[in-house]
């Protein structure tokens, strides 16, 4: 069994890896546990021909890995395994396309991501994620 | 001045510039990020900083610039052109290109600011020619049409893909703009201007005719493209025990 929680850093996200973690607890078996981060692809055409690709990818590497920092320190504190993945482009269809590609059995995030007049605004991952992915999704309020 | 304020026209105006800044200005803010990452700590502020007003000054002369030009003869037509090309783009999807390039990464703080100020350049002429177009010769719109670029030179432009993101019809109505804009400045040129005079209803016939041109067109090569970007993997690793060293 593989569970797929995508974090962005929120507190939202990091409540989906607490109730994992205590879901966890009580399986027979552990299950694999990924944790994805996306990072929105803000590097477009016009930028690749001036900066290059490796300062991109370092750029992207350093903030996702940011993002995923609390999640990584709640999983290594509760002595579970893991696996973390960063991948560029748009949240939603990475996530649903990551959870393809590994062929996820559940997906576990936040309600909301980083919340309040954004989300109001611009509407939130998670309604593209139950729309794209072809497994069941958990949503930790 | 002070009338113009109460003018549907003017506000109309004003929207379409705040418009075409949204779309067109979020490159530059990634580029002053990204160059000045590879500087030395004390450095990096610093190249912040000097790229962003030189950005700035750099914008302010090609506005002037290309409202004079765009003064002379002909050049009006050919300023359209390239606006439709622009507004055509903008519909276009972008290729996912993720690959090695020849650039070399700038390490020290002269080269990063001739990184931002040479992308500057390339990067703002669309937005420069959009606000031109639509500012005419009113100097009012055009201080206000720069005003409005500079804060967007310096965030982020990840809001601009969020929205886009979540109202798609943001960069086909971008791109329509761009077209009707285009319209309105063929019908400035003063070769066609006594024909425009003449019949009052070129005056929303062509530009509309040229929103829905750039319209169709971004719309049929899109369609032909038809390639949705995947997501890139950058970074996958397993974290086998919990003891271990974490990275």
């Amino acid at each position: 069994m593989k569970i797929l929680i995508p974090v962005d850093g929120s507190a939202n996200a990091q409540r989906a890896v607490e109730h994992v973690i205590e879901y966890v607890a009580v399986l027979k078996e552990i299950p694999q546990l990924l944790l994805l981060n996306v990072q929105w692809n803000v590097a477009g055409g016009n930028v690749k021909l001036f900066i290059n690709q490796k300062t991109i990818d370092d750029y992207y590497r350093e903030q996702g890995l940011a993002a995923l920092k609390a999640a990584r320190a709640a999983l290594e504190s509760a002595a579970l395994p893991y696996h973390y993945h960063i991948s560029v482009g748009t949240p939603a269809e990475a996530i649903a396309q990551y959870s393809v590609e590994q062929g996820v059995s559940q997906i576990v995030m936040g309600r909301q991501g980083q919340g309040g007049l954004q989300t109001l605004l611009l509407g939130s991952v998670v309604n593209k994620v139950l729309h794209l992915a072809s497994c069941p999704v958990l949503l930790v309020k | 001045m002070l009338e113009m304020l109460f003018t549907s026209q003017f506000w109309f105006d004003v929207s379409k510039i705040i418009i075409i800044d949204l779309l067109l200005s979020g490159d530059n803010a990634v580029v002053i990020a990204l160059a000045c990452r590879n500087l030395p700590e004390a450095q990096r502020r610093k190249g912040i900083m000097y790229g962003v007003s030189g950005a700035i000054g750099l914008r302010v002369v090609l506005t002037f610039f290309a409202v004079g030009l765009l003064s002379l003869p002909y050049l009006k037509l050919v300023g359209a052109l390239l606006l439709l090309w622009i507004g055509i783009k903008l519909i276009l999807p972008e290729e996912g290109v993720h690959g090695e390039n020849s650039i070399k990464a700038e390490a020290h703080l002269w080269g990063a600011i001739k990184t931002i100020i040479v992308a500057d350049f390339v990067m703002s002429l669309d937005n420069v020619l959009g606000v031109a177009a639509v500012a005419k010769d009113n100097v009012w719109l055009l201080v206000f049409g720069l005003l409005v670029s500079i804060p967007m030179i310096a965030w982020s432009s990840q809001l601009v893909l969020k929205l886009i993101d979540r109202y798609p019809l943001i960069i086909y109505a971008g791109g329509a703009l761009l077209g009707y804009v285009a319209g309105e400045m063929v019908l400035g040129e003063t070769l066609v201007k006594p024909l425009a005079e003449a019949h009052h209803y070129l005056h929303w016939l062509v530009p509309g005719l040229s929103a829905v041109f750039v319209l169709l067109t971004g719309l049929w090569l899109a369609m032909r493209k038809a390639v949705v970007a995947k997501a890139v993997n950058l970074v996958d690793e397993r974290v086998t025990i919990s003891t271990d060293n974490n990275s």
